[in-house]
């Protein structure tokens, strides 16, 4: 090799060997300190090495650098950088590359030094830029977590107010939320939608809060005009939640307002049909009749859950939306396991809003 | 003396490089360096009163910018998962790592270190998403590169379970 290649090749810190046979290697530049800290004693240039086994990663190169130069057309193959620790215990950057050249097969070794600090310092900067991302990310996710919380608790408590009056059990409350979320989930909704329709769906009948008590508590089956009264409930609840910017507040409106509707529109207030009654609605519509039929009420005992879904099929395409049954029924196991674990005591509730119209 | 190569496998600044010096080296450092190509350590311990000597390839955590080369994680005996507990999104990347590095080298020993459960304030992970890996089969334990805590076992418990699998062939090195 001229003099000046040699010099060259020191000066870019590599060594070039030429591959003799499987284990063998020629020298074919100077050695340099940082090379010979690699092998097991110093090396002279025109020197005959065996490089097995002196590095882990350089055998592992070999597997692919042996195809390369048993193929003279085959790309040079580059190692990547990996790290070595010297004999003064500094760790050393190098990378290998694998080339066929005039016929030989050559192995280059280099130190990578600045250039290897200016790729970690580059990926350094990077990564701390997703670290700083993920961290903001996480922090919003944390905010808008508690927000929600917040909203939870205070749609809670103003539920527990209307509670108060109606005495519908908590549970059956808890349980039209997690029959709702899970349809929800079923259909598709993201999770915010998801959450928040959990938290939402309580709230359908809050406008019960604004039904005289001798129609609420009333003992016996309504008159129609009781009845007639007691629908008022739906619009009640839609004006206590009005006018709010906040989403679930927003839903919950909604869902107060439509839960009554009819996919046939022959429901109430409005009479609103098909997909006019907001998606959240019609799952609602569902989640609370099924729940109020396989309990007991006031004026019926709780149903054997197969005859409340033939009663419910009986309705699906008047009263239910009949996609949304359909996600309802296949979700069954998941909705029984909801009403195992969140299970309520002997009802003592209100006359039904539903019982009329469904059966 | 038996040798098995053990790859360190998870995304970026997740602590790979750190559980090795603690476990290497019993040290520490807070600052993180980002590591660049591939560094091997080398730790003896003994299994059953057989004395194995762990090669320990640290990768370059995979994200946007890096990805694990195949050829690097060939040869392995097993692999140590490692997320990070105070960042749900390395956990989620650890359980992807594992699917991509199982379909490399196939059904091999590997144990999950989920690490810096010295920050249990900023934990990020809960009982259920642990309970769910195990409830799969899998050995998971809680790490703490900065205290070493669970390190020791961590590398001992998949050092284990590859001599229980020993029917690998590997390359030795003298």
């Amino acid at each position: 090799m001229p003099d000046t290649l040699f010099s060259l090749y020191s000066t870019l810190q590599t060594v070039v060997l030429e591959r003799q046979d499987d284990t063998r290697f020629i020298l074919l530049t100077e050695s340099t300190p940082w090379f010979c800290d690699l092998l097991p004693k110093a090396c002279v240039a025109r020197e005959t090495l065996v490089l097995q086994g002196i590095s882990p990663f350089l055998d592992n190169f070999f597997f692919d650098a042996n195809e390369v130069w048993s193929d003279q057309n085959a790309e040079p193959l580059c190692s990547g950088p990996w790290v070595e620790v010297n004999s003064e215990g500094m760790e050393i950057a190098l990378q290998a590359d694998a080339i066929n050249q005039a016929g030989k097969c050559l192995l280059l070794i280099q130190k990578l030094g600045q250039s290897y600090e200016h790729q970690v310092n580059i990926l350094q900067a990077a990564r701390q830029n997703l670290l700083t991302r993920e961290h903001l990310e996480a922090e919003i996710h944390k905010r808008t977590e508690q927000i929600r919380l917040r909203e939870e608790e205070i749609a809670m408590r103003l539920l527990a107010a209307s509670g108060v009056r109606d005495e519908e059990t908590g549970a059956h409350v808890r349980r039209i939320g997690m029959y709702s979320a899970a349809i929800a989930d079923s259909l598709g909704w993201d999770q915010l939608n998801i959450d928040e329709i959990r938290v939402a769906a309580p709230m359908h009948d809050i406008g019960k809060i604004g039904i005289p008590d001798n129609i609420l508590l009333k003992p016996a089956k309504l008159t129609s005009e009781e009845y007639s009264i007691m629908q008022g409930h739906a619009e009640i609840g839609a004006n206590m939640l009005d006018g709010s910017d906040i989403p679930l507040l927003i839903m919950a409106r909604d869902i107060a307002y439509c839960h009554h509707e009819r996919w046939d529109g022959r429901g109430y207030p409005r009479g609103l049909a098909g997909s006019d009654i907001p998606e959240s609605a019609r799952i609602v519509a569902i989640a609370d009749v099924y729940d109020a039929l396989v309990h007991q009420r006031i004026y019926k005992p709780a149903f054997p859950e197969a005859h409340a879904i033939e009663l419910m099929t009986n309705q699906s395409g008047s009263y239910f939306d009949p996609d949304i049954f359909s996600v309802f029924i296949e979700l069954l196991p998941e909705i029984r396991r909801i009403r195992e674990e969140i299970r309520e005591n002997a009802y003592s509730g209100t006359p039904d809003d539903h019982y009329p119209y469904v059966l | 003396m038996i040798q098995k190569k053990i790859c360190m496998v998870g995304t970026f600044a997740v602590g790979k490089t750190s559980l090795v010096r603690r476990y290497v080296s019993s040290l520490f450092s807070e600052k993180y360096l980002t590591t660049v190509g591939v560094k091997i350590d080398k730790k003896t311990l003994t299994v059953d009163n057989e004395e194995v000597m762990l090669m320990l390839w640290d990768l370059a955590g995979e994200d946007e910018f890096c990805e694990i080369r195949p050829s690097y994680v060939r040869g392995s005996s097993g692999y140590l998962l490692v997320c990070d507990g105070t960042r749900k999104m390395s956990f989620e990347d650890a359980i992807c790592l594992h699917g991509k590095i199982s379909g490399i080298l196939g059904d091999i020993p590997f144990v999950m270190a989920i690490n810096k459960h010295d920050l249990k304030d900023d934990w990020a992970l809960s009982d259920s998403d642990v309970q769910k890996l195990k409830a799969q089969g899998w050995q998971v334990v809680l790490t703490s590169a900065k205290t070493g805590e669970g390190v020791e076992q961590a590398f001992k418990l998949l050092a284990e379970q590859i001599m229980k699998q020993n029917n690998t062939p590997q390359r030795e090195y003298s």
